[in-house]
């Protein structure tokens, strides 16, 4: 991996092969068509590849990130790190990138609050790395060759997407020309702009805000401690909002607020941006400008996240304001989310149903971010007078008053989405089970492997407890099910001798069945993979 | 109940006095965040919010 250089990222450049259906070879309907090779459609491809499925990702570029940029997501969150982990691109995130947890909420130069994400945390990967998108996007591409059943076709793009009876027709535009390609079922990971979205004739319900902002990615000779900085208002960005953390290759973001009229050009011009580092970090530290940009916040969100048979996933579907982390996480959590139902209803698992609840689930996630969100750009930028007042008396009460500090809302970090109320969700469930360790392995270990299953955790109430041979006949019967006992107590699990916990393929809990009947495990089991 | 309802308007009264307005507001501002983390009640402070927004109505 190459990495840095002195003229920037040095980005892997991905061969276009000329496809067969353009070479007069036969050209075969395939299973799923994902459109867009970014953080959501690499996510979907590798976990579809990881469970044995094949299938084709199409996308205009032929690197990874955005040619010459940095910018775009930095922060993932303890359930991404999972699902990599699963997918087996972890080690290579966690040693290339920035483990941290510790945040500081900053007034001047006083600290008004100090927060720590490991507290409690009970998964066996932390709560966030920070790495360029890119890299993320590197392993992926890396890992999905080494699976080896994925056609990854770059510099083809979709121009045009038509439904047909129980397929869809993707045009896709190549340095050859353009040709036909079929597709069971397509998935739209191509971004906020999708021209799948607009080839269908679908809307999206969108905003773009006021607040303007502009990342400086760089490098200095300053010892600083690897904690997420954000200061409400800055000294040196005329009392305005700053972030500032640290990713791999020693590169910082630096992220400004800007005036609402600021002009996005002059901001991002090079002798600017130094000025502002230089009043930050003071007369005698030397830094080298990685990437400097302006942008402004936007907020969409679709419908439906699924159109007869294409679903959107990512950005296609949903864009909110960066605070938290919330955009590239819950994408990659789209992607998992919907592979592990593709992989049941394409090995003939689970019925078709099962694939309405992707919008089920997803669609409220989405909601719950952009208002989360939307909350933290309204405190960032206050919009009147009388919000700025509130503002400021909470960051004059902030250092004698506990709950104020609580109030300070500069960015809600990334959470799994709880799905309660979901059609797969029985009783008071719905939860994501952290990556805990069980025995001798860790939960995510027991869900991985080939094809989609669930997990029952079950407690013994005696060593001869009838309910695991009933489980067992479960198995036998052909539902997707593996079984663990697991000790009472186990937090946060805490069950009692006679439970049963089904946990899905995506970690998150579908029941918590107490003193369980096998019929009770039955009918969970049956909602959860959409049998009813 | 206030035991001393007087009391406390007075008491009120004496926190702004000499406060220019902008002062005020905030001093206003932040005793409306304590007092209401010392209610810690989200229906009560909704029920607060609405009485308060309807005497705004035309």
């Amino acid at each position: 991996m190459t990495g840095l250089s002195p003229a920037g990222y040095d980005l892997p450049v991905y061969e276009y092969v000329r496809p067969p259906e353009m070479t007069g070879k036969p050209a075969h309907r395939h299973k799923v068509a994902i459109v867009g090779a970014g953080l959501a459609g690499l996510t979907l491809a590798c976990d579809l590849a990881s469970r044995g499925i094949a299938c084709v990702v199409l996308d205009e570029d032929d690197t990874v990130g955005v040619r010459g940029a940095s910018s775009r997501g930095i922060c993932y969150a303890q359930k991404s790190l999972e699902i990599f982990n699963r997918l087996g691109i972890y080690p290579h995130i966690r040693d290339k990138g920035v483990t941290w947890s510790v945040g500081k909420v900053l007034r001047g130069h006083d600290v008004l609050y100090r927060f720590d994400l490991a507290d409690g945390s009970l998964s066996a990967q932390p709560p966030f790395i920070n790495i360029q998108q890119f890299y993320i996007e590197w392993f992926l591409v890396d890992r999905i060759r080494e699976l080896g059943r994925t056609d990854l076709r770059w510099r083809s793009r979709v121009v045009d997407v038509r439904q047909e009876t129980d397929f869809v027709t993707l045009r896709v535009e190549t340095p050859d020309g353009s040709y036909l390609l079929e597709a069971d079922w397509v998935v739209d990971a191509s971004g906020h702009a999708s021209r799948v979205r607009q080839s269908l004739g679908l809307s999206t319900k969108g905003e773009l805000g006021e607040d303007r902002w502009c990342i400086s990615d760089v490098r200095f000779q300053k010892d600083l401690p690897v904690e997420r900085w954000t200061w409400v208002e800055a000294p040196f960005n005329e009392g305005r909002g700053v972030w500032q953390h640290l990713m791999a290759d020693g590169v910082w973001r630096i992220d400004y607020q800007m005036l609402p009229n600021t002009d996005p050009n002059e901001a991002s011009r090079p002798e600017t941006a130094a000025r502002r580092l230089r009043d930050q970090l003071g007369p005698d530290v030397a830094f080298e400008l990685v990437w400097v940009g302006a942008y402004s916040y936007r907020t969409q969100l679709m419908d439906d996240f699924r159109c007869g048979r294409v679903f959107f996933i990512g950005d296609a579907a949903h864009v909110k304001s960066p605070f938290g982390a919330r955009g590239g996480n819950s994408g990659i959590q789209d992607a998992e989310n919907l592979a592990w139902k593709l992989t049941l209803v394409l090995t003939g698992k689970a019925p078709l149903a099962l694939l309405d609840s992707y919008h089920a689930e997803r669609h409220p996630a989405a909601v719950e971010n952009i208002r989360v969100t939307r909350r933290s750009g309204r405190f960032m930028a206050p919009r009147t007078a009388m919000e700025r007042l509130f503002r400021t008396a909470l960051l004059d009460l902030a250092p004698d008053h506990g709950f104020a500090r609580q109030l300070l809302n500069t960015g809600r970090m990334c959470v799994p989405h709880r799905y309660a109320p979901s059609p797969l969700t029985t009783g008071d469930a719905g939860m994501a089970v952290p990556n805990l360790r069980l025995d001798e392995q860790h939960l995510g270990d027991l869900l991985a492997g080939e094809g989609a299953h669930f997990l029952a955790l079950w407690c013994p109430r005696s060593p001869e407890d009838g309910l695991g041979a009933d489980l067992r006949a479960l198995v036998h019967e052909g539902w997707p099910l593996r079984m663990q006992t697991i000790q009472a107590a186990l937090p946060p699990l805490n069950l009692s001798p006679g439970d049963v916990l089904l946990i899905r393929p995506d970690m998150h809990m579908a029941a918590r069945l107490t003193k369980a009947g096998i019929e009770d495990v039955r009918t969970a089991l049956a909602r959860a993979s959409g049998h009813v | 109940m206030l035991t001393d309802p007087d009391g406390f308007y007075e008491a009120l009264l004496d926190a702004h006095a000499g406060l220019s307005t902008e002062e005020s507001q905030a001093l206003n501002a932040r005793l409306i965040l304590l007092l209401a983390h010392q209610i810690g009640d989200q229906q009560i402070l909704t029920a607060c919010l609405r009485a308060a927004t309807q005497r705004n109505a035309p």
